[in-house]
């Protein structure tokens, strides 16, 4: 490999990147925007889901439920409706996700029997949020509940015992405030990093077929892999950038607990970018023509990351068959990283399978990519 | 051309062939180019004149025969002759987000064209080109004259003994072509090999030797004096009269007539025997109630020469199948 | 003014015919991502990796920790013998969830004093540990019971505390199961869809611009409404071509139930074809290489999954960006797609929606149509 032609490639590169503004303004200023915006809007925690009240009884009993509900972050009071027709259109149009329904018999049965049912009827069209808020409606009743229970030992003039035998104490890690942002903006870190990576390079070389330089430039005594390297030097430059200042809004802006170390940081983004960048200028490579090279990085970098890279959706949960497919994806390594190294603070060494990971799959694909580089027409 | 090593021929091809498919875009052709000379590849659209260059220049391989350029095999080792090529391929590749200058140092950088050297180099080409004062301008900001010869400029700035120039006169204004072969004539005179393609019949005249090819075959090859006077296989007159599909009609039973075609609002006629024709035909077309106006002999153009020649390639094919 | 319309619909659809590659990439692609994705996309929890370290060893410990092993919806990988352990499995992510049951349980149980399960959560994914911290307060809340009633019965009579208590009874609606698959298929048909019409869109008019043929084109008598209808009709019937295809992947493959009206997803899916439509047209004027359209797509399509309901409420986002969720079609889209799919409603309840889309669709036409103009001057 010869370090003249590596450079000369290198400097063109660097030259086009910059007579292409808009490109260039796409490919810093996106991302950073992308950040801001999507860390705000990546959230899983449930605050205010609109919750209709159906009363049927209407005694003081079942409206100091219905503000034990009101109290709470995590449901507001949409509507109190007042018939099972009324209530039905309220969930088929969206006012609600989320009704409580107490039956008129509520008192009667409390007093008599000692225990009480209220429904909670769910929009389980969305299920997350319906097991969500079933989880936090059953708190709320058990608070609920257990004032209940004390009023009552009170006029009975008993003790106040505690009558739960068993408690559950529990304390979480690494992610105290159960904040899902915590965990989902380092994801969405890696997968802005991803597309990042991916369309800088996707098009590169199909783009000189496209234009007629390519040809020229295959007459010459350039190597594939002088003409790779070079190609991606400055990308890799770019890519640094942007990774900086998202993982800069993460830490800074948002707030997400930072607990590794910078340099642990750099080694893992500059590892990731190489394995990104190398990936689409294979796409580059294999696909002469840039629309084809486009559609194939949509659904091979941007979808699978989107979706499979655990960003999101925790790939423990998948399917097995599934999960080992998600080994194929470089993203799914960067997520792992990027959640450990912040909220874990974990450094190289707890990190070295995804390391290690990385690292062969940079290796394969750029020597894939070399290799299958054709100075040939045909 | 003397000393054993000038002898050398530069390109050799042997028996090429390419086929892409069942198409056969290449049929069997062998050339040589010497150091110093100008080879003119015509030939209608769609011949096979850019596969070949391509081939010679390691971006295709041949479905069979030989191609050596600067004595080595280019199907086996097509780097090694990457280094003593410069190439212009047909769509013009220069980068147009770069300028003048720019383009020249990336292609000294692959080329590896010593620093000392390619200042000297640089402005060689900017001169040649006519770009002096311009080596700022973004390509894309040039016209077409300027654009062929600063990709000429960048083709040779590592000093290639063998060039291939593909289509370079493409879409040029003929000021800019003559002016251009000038430039590729001077190159020649310092010993550089040059084969050179154009769909520009006339262009022909400024070569050394020309090669016909028509539908992947050479069907003729020769220096332009050769090609004009013996090619055809008989002389050219001209002809003008007032009915000129009658004439036409009448003519090729004519005697002594090998072929007649029209030319605009006039006929050629290819004839055995200029004096005897000249003489005969005016008499044998009033016996016809054709008088022409007018029947002179005239030196054939290169159109003339490859049209004829073409028609009879093409006959001969389809007797032969 | 139609032929012109026809011819250009002619040209588009004989390219792609032509480029073989293509319909591969049309039909292939997308039933792959279908089936990966609607494995895959779930915020359910099947399983959770758990680590015990009972250090109480006595009947009543074992008992509780039997429910949680005898659950399938808990994974035990470690029986731990020590706090280090139970940090160390945590620490290298083999546990989500670690249960730890000091020495004393019993003895505190059988005293009638409260006696206390420490839990042990790995917090990095929130929404797993808050699913699985309300499995374990289920089961936990199952034991207690069982135990109170055990207790009370042995102790029958004597202080008899009698429990009042107010119960939760859970009523599901549209997916009684809970099944995560039926909120996320649905939901891949506007993502996919979005992706493939908006990047095909796009590409296509600016490569004409790129490789020059935009000028030839523009030079003729055709009109450029004309062009513009030419260019986006065989991606109208692409992009109704996918939406069929993965409705069949959807309903067929992961049986999610069509309690709707199909007219009112045809409807809706036109509506929304059109927006993307348009969305790809926008694009196009904004770029003028294929490489500019290419970024611009993968920076513009983020955001929409995003900020779409797609896999994150919008009632949790703030206020702004629900604002901006209003100019964003796949929301309506989906809106639309999960109501006629899950809840079966129709135009009465969707109409909404319905007109949001076609409001969309008309402003970003418009704008396109406009800028195209202008581009050409």
């Amino acid at each position: 490999m010869k370090w003249h032609r590596l450079k000369a490639i290198a400097v063109k590169e660097v030259l086009q990147i910059w007579r292409d503004p808009r490109s260039l303004m796409i490919a810093l200023l996106l991302p950073f925007t992308q950040m801001f915006l999507l860390g705000y809007g990546v959230n899983l925690d449930l605050k205010h889901l609109p919750v209709c009240t159906f009363d049927r009884e209407g005694s003081q009993l079942s409206q100091a439920l219905f503000k034990h509900f009101q109290a709470s972050q995590y449901f507001t009071i949409a509507r109190n409706v007042t018939s099972y027709a009324e209530l039905t259109a309220a969930i088929d149009d969206a006012t609600c996700g989320f009704a409580i329904v107490v039956p008129p018999d509520f008192s009667e049965r409390l007093n008599d029997t000692g225990s009480a049912l209220v429904q909670a009827i769910l929009d389980a069209s969305d299920d997350n949020t319906a097991n969500l808020a079933l989880g936090y409606a059953t708190a709320v009743v058990t608070g609920y509940s257990a004032n209940v229970q004390l009023h009552w030992l009170d006029r009975q003039g008993r003790p106040l015992q505690q009558i739960e035998p068993m408690v559950v104490q529990s304390r979480v890690w690494f992610n105290e405030d159960l904040e899902s942002r915590n965990f989902i903006i380092p994801g969405l870190v890696a997968v802005i990093m991803a597309l990042v990576g991916a369309q800088l390079t996707s098009l590169t070389i199909a783009r000189e077929w496209e234009r007629g330089t390519m040809e020229l430039l295959v007459s010459t005594p350039v190597k594939p892999v002088e003409l790779m390297f070079g190609k991606l030097a400055p990308y890799l430059v770019l890519g640094w950038l942007d990774a900086a200042f998202c993982l800069a809004i993460a830490a800074l802006w948002f707030a997400v607990p930072f607990r590794g170390t910078l340099f642990t940081l750099f080694f893992t983004t500059t590892l990731f970018l190489m394995v990104v960048l190398s990936i689409g200028y294979l796409l580059s490579v294999l696909i002469r023509s840039q629309v084809g090279a486009s559609q194939v990085a949509l659904v091979v970098t941007m979808l699978p990351t989107v979706l499979l890279s655990g960003y999101v959706f925790p790939i423990d949960q998948m399917p097995t068959v599934v999960q080992d497919i998600t080994y194929l994806l470089y993203s799914r390594y960067y997520v792992t990283i990027l959640k450990a190294v912040f909220l874990k603070g974990s450094g190289i060494p707890e990190l070295m399978t995804p390391i290690l990971f990385l690292v062969v799959y940079a290796a394969a694909v750029m020597v894939l990519a070399a290799r299958s580089f054709r100075k040939r027409l045909d | 051309m003397n000393g054993s090593q000038n002898a050398e021929p530069q390109i050799v091809a042997e028996d090429l062939v390419k086929r892409f498919g069942s198409f056969v875009a290449v049929d069997h052709v062998s050339f040589r180019v010497g150091r110093g000379e100008i080879l003119g590849f015509l030939g209608p659209n769609g011949a096979g004149k850019s596969t070949i260059i391509r081939i010679l220049c390691g971006l295709l391989r041949p479905s069979a025969g030989r191609a050596l350029v600067a004595g080595i095999d280019v199907a086996r080792d097509p780097e090694r002759v990457r280094e003593r090529i410069g190439y212009m391929s047909q769509k013009f590749s220069l980068y147009r987000d770069l300028n003048v200058e720019e383009n020249l140092k990336f292609f000294g950088g692959i080329y590896r064209v010593p620093r000392a050297e390619l200042a000297e180099r640089m402005r060689f080409a900017i001169d040649m080109a006519g770009l002096g004062g311009r080596e700022h301008a973004l390509v894309s900001n040039l016209a077409g004259g300027w654009q062929q010869r600063l990709a000429l400029g960048c083709a040779v700035l590592h000093r290639p003994p063998i060039l291939f120039l593909d289509e370079p006169t493409s879409g040029v204004e003929p000021a800019s072509r003559r002016r251009f072969w000038d430039l590729i004539h001077a190159l020649a005179a310092d010993g550089v090999s040059i084969l050179v393609s154009t769909h520009y019949m006339d262009e022909a005249e400024y070569c050394h030797r020309a090669a016909l090819i028509n539908r992947g075959r050479l069907i003729a090859i020769g220096s332009p004096e050769e090609l004009k006077s013996t090619a055809l296989g008989g002389d050219l007159l001209l002809l003008e009269c007032d009915a000129l599909g009658a004439t036409l009609a009448v003519l090729q039973q004519a005697p002594g007539v090998i072929d007649c075609s029209v030319f605009g609002d006039s006929l050629h006629v290819l004839v055995d025997n200029a004096e005897r024709s000249l003489r005969e035909l005016p008499d044998y077309l009033a016996q016809k109630n054709l008088p022409p106006t007018r029947l002179a002999r005239i030196h054939p153009s290169f159109e003339d020469v490859f049209v004829q020649l073409i028609a009879v390639d093409s006959a001969e094919r389809r007797a032969a199948a | 003014m139609f032929e012109r319309i026809i011819a250009i619909i002619i040209k588009e659809f004989i390219e792609l015919k032509r480029d073989k590659s293509a319909r591969f990439r049309l039909i292939v692609p997308t039933v792959l991502q279908m089936l990966l994705f609607g494995y895959a996309a779930t915020y359910e929890v099947y399983h959770v990796s758990t680590a015990i370290l009972d250090l109480d060893h006595t009947q009543e410990s074992r008992e509780l920790l039997s429910h949680f092993t005898a659950s399938n919806r808990f994974d035990v990988i470690e029986m731990a013998h020590s706090q280090g352990d139970i940090a160390a499995a945590i620490d290298d992510s083999d546990a989500v969830v670690a249960l730890v049951i000091h020495a004393g349980f019993a003895e505190l149980l059988r005293k009638g004093q409260s006696a206390p399960l420490q839990v042990i959560v790995d917090g990095t994914n929130s929404n797993t540990a808050l699913i699985a911290l309300g499995y374990i307060n289920t089961i936990a809340a199952d034991f207690a019971k069982g135990y109170a009633t055990d207790l009370a019965q042995r102790i029958s009579g004597a202080a008899g505390a009698r429990r009042v208590q107010v119960v939760v009874e859970q009523r599901p609606w549209f997916n009684p199961d809970l099944n995560g698959r039926w909120f996320f298929v649905p939901g891949l048909i506007g993502t996919l869809t979005l992706v493939i019409v908006v990047n095909l869109t796009a590409f296509a008019i600016v490569r004409e611009r790129e490789v020059g043929t935009l000028e030839q084109i523009m030079v003729s008598p055709i009109r450029p409404v004309e062009f513009i209808l030419g260019k986006t009709v065989p991606y109208f019937v692409i992009g109704l071509f996918q939406v069929a295809l993965i409705v069949a992947v959807g309903t067929l493959w992961f049986q999610v139930p069509f309690a709707g009206n199909p007219l009112m997803l045809v409807l809706g899916s036109v509506l929304f074809l059109f927006s993307t439509l348009a969305l790809g047209l926008l694009i196009s004027t904004l770029c003028s290489t294929q490489q500019q359209a290419f970024s611009l797509n993968f920076f513009i399509l983020n955001p929409f999954f995003i900020l779409s309901g797609f896999s994150f409420p919008i009632s949790s986002m703030p206020q702004v960006l629900q604002w901006l969720t209003y100019v964003n079609p796949l929301r309506y889209y989906l809106v639309v797609i999960r109501g006629t799919f899950l809840k079966g409603v129709g135009l009465s309840v969707l109409w909404p929606e319905l007109a949001a889309m076609a409001v969309i669709a008309a402003i970003l036409l418009a704008t396109s149509v406009l800028r195209f103009r202008k581009s050409l001057e």
